[in-house]
């Protein structure tokens, strides 16, 4: 089966993807997805910038009910998911969290991981990024 | 103070708000402004200026083919949950400039049922954000509401206590939709949408409409016995680090909100404290938003909301009565015409004749609050 990343603007060339990001030259401010000006000084020029791959839950929530399109659910429709915000020290990222109900709280160390999100048409995976628990967060 | 550079309300209207298919957005907005007109003893051809807002329910100058045509200046306003705060700041500010010394705002809409639609693109974001379930308002609110919960020391049941007072509010309001008390247990226990986050704890998107009558000082006292006077009003964008909605990422933080600056620069352009509010509306699009609301706009300190909440102090009875009409979760939220809601509710207040629950005393200063997407709010002080 193949798969492919959603958008590969979020990513790096590595394997594993890490996401790219963009960072300020002016003030130090790292966005994500990468843009090509800072939105907190006009100084500074943006280039690019590869983000941590681990962090803490900054927040989180769950989606209950089945967002409307343009939402593509995964081929098993859709199932209760978490989101969050994840704190990577430079920049806080909103991501898909793949954390258990039972395990999700703020300031759990979690690492960046891929997820399916939906199948093309020609049942290609189409994969995005995500967290997951970090085991070896917690020492 | 009654100068030409005084602004004062001097008529308001509304049309209830909820559900209605028998009426368009149009056709509410002409009750209000009819109602507002007939409030303040005066005609459609007095009226020297105007402005109306609406997000998805026509143009508001195509109003003057069913009021008359009568070369009135009218313009439209899109700002979303600013929109009605928008109306009034542009006939105010015309009223001031010495354009016309009478002068109509009116908001409206009429939303689909369910969660509003949302276009990435229109928010500059990739498809990818919308695709993979990340694009929803209501998450937004739930995680705003967990990460302050989390730093201040709240329990959920706070959330439960706001909902259950604008339900209590709402169901002695002859306008509201939502009029139907509902106990703290039944609103956590209602299905849960985005956790801390319950049904009931979030408002639904509505229809409604209201309009204000503004009159510059030298006319207000001779056309309304109790004219309101506008005493502030402030519109603010975000700046770097406000938590907004559809936002991928933020920066580490402090995360400061349009609604702080809003607020400052209301109660500063009144020259009257937080502490000196009788009767206020806040933008409670959830429970977790007014708990949120209450301290960034000075109302009370980061952490006291739930021990205010507690004592009765924000209801109509207590300290700082809140949402007494039952804000946007009673009311339900027309975007264009909530933001005159809460004048058209503080008005009534400070004039003593509410609609509803009458805060006692005699309350003679309000203040108004709306915040919204993408990061916007405005604030006013009204005073009698």
């Amino acid at each position: 089966m193949t798969t492919r990343l959603i958008d590969e603007v979020l990513f790096d060339d590595g394997d594993p993807p890490r996401l790219a990001g963009a960072r300020c030259s002016g003030c130090g401010t790292v966005v994500f997805p990468r843009q090509d000006s800072c939105p907190k000084c006009s100084d500074g020029a943006m280039s690019a910038h590869v983000l941590p791959v681990s962090g803490r839950v900054w927040s989180w929530t769950l989606q209950a009910f089945a967002p409307k399109p343009p939402y593509r659910p995964p081929s098993g429709g859709h199932r209760p998911y978490h989101v969050g915000y994840v704190d990577l020290g430079e920049v806080l990222v909103e991501a898909l969290l793949a954390v258990p109900r039972a395990e999700i709280r703020i300031g759990l160390p979690v690492r960046l991981t891929t997820v399916p999100a939906y199948r093309d048409e020609d049942g290609t995976e189409v994969v995005t990024f995500a967290f997951r628990p970090d085991l070896d967060g917690e020492r | 103070m009654s100068g030409t550079d005084e602004v004062y309300v001097v008529g308001c209207g509304m049309h209830p708000f909820g559900r209605d298919e028998s009426v368009t957005g149009m056709d509410m907005a002409e009750r209000a402004i009819r109602e507002a007109l007939a409030d303040a003893g005066v005609a459609w051809e007095d009226i020297g200026y105007a402005a109306g807002g609406s997000d998805v329910s026509g143009k508001p100058d195509t109003l003057v083919g069913r009021l008359g045509l009568t070369g009135v200046p009218f313009v439209n306003v899109q700002n979303g949950c600013a929109t009605g705060a928008s109306t009034v700041l542009a006939v105010a500010n015309a009223l001031r400039a010495g354009e016309a010394s009478l002068g109509l705002a009116v908001g409206f809409d009429k939303h689909e049922r369910g969660a509003f639609h949302v276009s990435a693109a229109r928010y500059g974001l990739g498809d990818w954000y919308a695709e993979t379930g990340m694009m929803l308002t209501t998450q937004f609110f739930a995680l705003k509401t967990q990460r302050y919960l989390y730093e201040h020391g709240i329990s959920e049941r706070a959330l439960a206590m706001v909902a259950a007072r604008a339900f209590r509010n709402g169901s002695d309001h002859p306008l509201a939709w939502r009029r139907k008390p509902l106990t703290e247990q039944e609103i956590l226990d209602s299905a849960e949408v985005s956790p801390p986050l319950t049904q009931y704890m979030f408002c639904s998107p509505g229809q409604g409409a209201a309009a204000l009558v503004l009159a510059r000082g030298d006319r207000a006292f001779d056309l309304c016995e109790q004219p309101v006077r506008l005493a502030s009003l402030a519109f603010r964008t975000r700046r770097f680090g406000s938590f907004e909605v559809f936002s991928p990422w933020l920066p580490p933080g402090p995360h400061h909100s349009p609604s702080v600056d809003a607020a400052e620069a209301a109660f500063r352009g009144a020259g009257v404290r937080p502490a000196d509010v009788q009767v206020a509306q806040l933008q409670d699009t959830d429970s977790g938003s007014e708990l949120i609301h209450l301290a960034e706009t000075g109302l009370c300190g980061h952490g006291e909301q739930e021990e205010l909440l507690s004592a009765g102090e924000t209801d109509p009875t207590g300290r700082i009565p809140v949402n007494t009409d039952g804000g946007c979760l009673a009311c339900g939220e027309p975007v264009g015409a909530s933001g005159l809601r809460q004048f058209h509710e503080v008005v009534r207040q400070l004039q003593g004749r509410a609609p509803g629950v009458q805060v006692p005393g005699a309350p003679r200063v309000g203040f108004t609050h709306v915040y919204g997407a993408p990061g916007i709010s405005a604030c006013s002080v009204l005073t009698v």
